[in-house]
């Protein structure tokens, strides 16, 4: 093997500064007057610093945790891959005379179509809750709202006759766009309205100061 | 299991709830969502909430989990902010409640971008050969040396050299990638 190619094998452990200083000089004296190694190089340390800002965000958590969180997971109906397709035809069948007696109830519970303010005329949104005990779940699709600015962020809120329960927070990307899903508690099933407020930190959201940019009716399904 | 793409896990999560996927999608991303958990929030039994939250959200919406809009990581992204969004908000009302000390102000939610580059580099790395995210993670996270890398793997010297040169060409190709999506 030449030296070109031997040397160009240690570059990976020279940008991190694992060589001995023998091969760190050879490396070196090679780069000198070599192009191509030095450009991989370059390439390969943008690697590395990336890498180690990684290094520097990670952090190792409990172990426990994983045992806690992947234990604690909510039962959830798994979608056998049918055997056979008779089995699926049949199944259907059952299905069908299950739903038509009106033995399932429908996934969905209650759904919104949000409506742009004067804030966010080219808005949009669509709420949908399912039922998942003990909680709902809430799937939250939004477009078109203008990027908060550094101390703002988006509230969902629940609101009724007399007041009003934040269901979560968010930010949009650089469209306008999100899609979010949270859990809704179950005294939020009482609310018949649904608005999404603009909120700053680290102000917190006061009915006076309320600056909705999407609002809607909650409609049961 | 290692070898599989983030996206054919959250697939296998939301067709048969398969657990095992769900589990190394854990040890993909859990200490990033941890660490980004102490660093915004600052403080670790709500960082422990924040990886709770996220993954129990994968759990629940891994169906409406797209492919075609985004990378798995930026999706699992996207809900770590928010929720961390959510948490710091919610800590800020309780320490108001029942402090009057001022409140302690965790650092600002990522406001340089950068959790959202660790994000796409876990994405990145997720991708290369195992043998190759070995050598790395070995190095990096492990903070072996080169020799006692050699020694663990029972491999020669000159080869983990060698392998961890191609290995940081192939997370640089990864990267490069993510940058052309």
């Amino acid at each position: 093997m030449n030296e070109h190619l031997q040397l160009r094998d240690l570059l990976g452990p020279y940008v991190m500064g694992a060589l001995g200083p023998e091969e760190e000089r050879k490396v070196e004296e090679h780069l000198e007057a070599c192009p191509s190694c030095r450009e991989e190089v370059s390439d390969l340390r943008l690697a590395h610093e990336r890498l180690t800002d990684l290094v520097s965000m990670e952090e190792t958590p409990p172990r426990e945790l994983k045992d806690r969180i992947l234990t604690g997971m909510p039962r959830r109906e798994t979608r056998w891959v049918p055997l056979a397709a008779a089995a699926v035809l049949c199944a259907l069948a059952v299905l069908g005379v299950l739903y038509a007696s009106g033995f399932f109830a429908p996934d969905e519970v209650a759904s919104a179509n949000l409506q742009a303010t004067d804030l966010a005329p080219e808005a949009g949104g669509e709420l949908r809750v399912r039922q998942d005990d003990p909680n709902a779940q809430a799937e939250l699709e939004v477009w078109g709202l203008p990027q908060p600015g550094e101390d703002e962020y988006y509230e969902l809120w629940f609101g009724k006759e007399g007041g009003r329960m934040s269901a979560g927070t968010f930010t949009v990307d650089a469209q306008g766009r999100e899609t979010l899903y949270m859990s809704v508690p179950e005294e939020a099933s009482g609310y018949d309205q649904v608005g999404i407020t603009i909120e700053h930190f680290p102000k917190e959201p006061r009915m006076s100061a309320a600056k909705p940019v999407l609002t809607g009716e909650l409609e049961e399904s | 299991m290692n070898d599989v793409a983030d996206e054919v896990l959250v697939g296998r999560v939301a067709q048969a709830g398969d657990e095992r996927a769900l589990s190394e999608l854990y040890d993909r991303y859990a200490s990033l969502i941890y660490g980004a958990g102490v660093r915004y929030l600052g403080d670790r039994a709500l960082a422990e909430d924040l990886v709770q939250d996220v993954f129990t959200a994968v759990w629940r919406n891994a169906s409406g989990f797209d492919p075609g809009r985004a990378s798995f990581a930026t999706w699992v992204y996207r809900i770590t902010r928010n929720r961390a969004t959510d948490l710091i908000r919610r800590r800020r009302a309780r320490v108001r409640t029942v402090s009057s000390d001022p409140p302690f102000e965790p650092g600002e939610e990522d406001a340089t971008g950068e959790l959202s580059r660790s994000f796409d580099l876990a994405s990145a790395l997720s991708r290369i050969s195992p043998v190759h995210r070995e050598v790395l993670t070995l190095a990096y996270f492990h903070g072996l040396s080169q020799s006692e890398i050699s020694r663990r793997t029972d491999t020669p010297l000159g080869t983990v050299k060698s392998r961890t040169t191609a290995a940081l060409r192939a997370l640089r190709k990864s990267m490069l990638e993510d940058e052309g999506r």
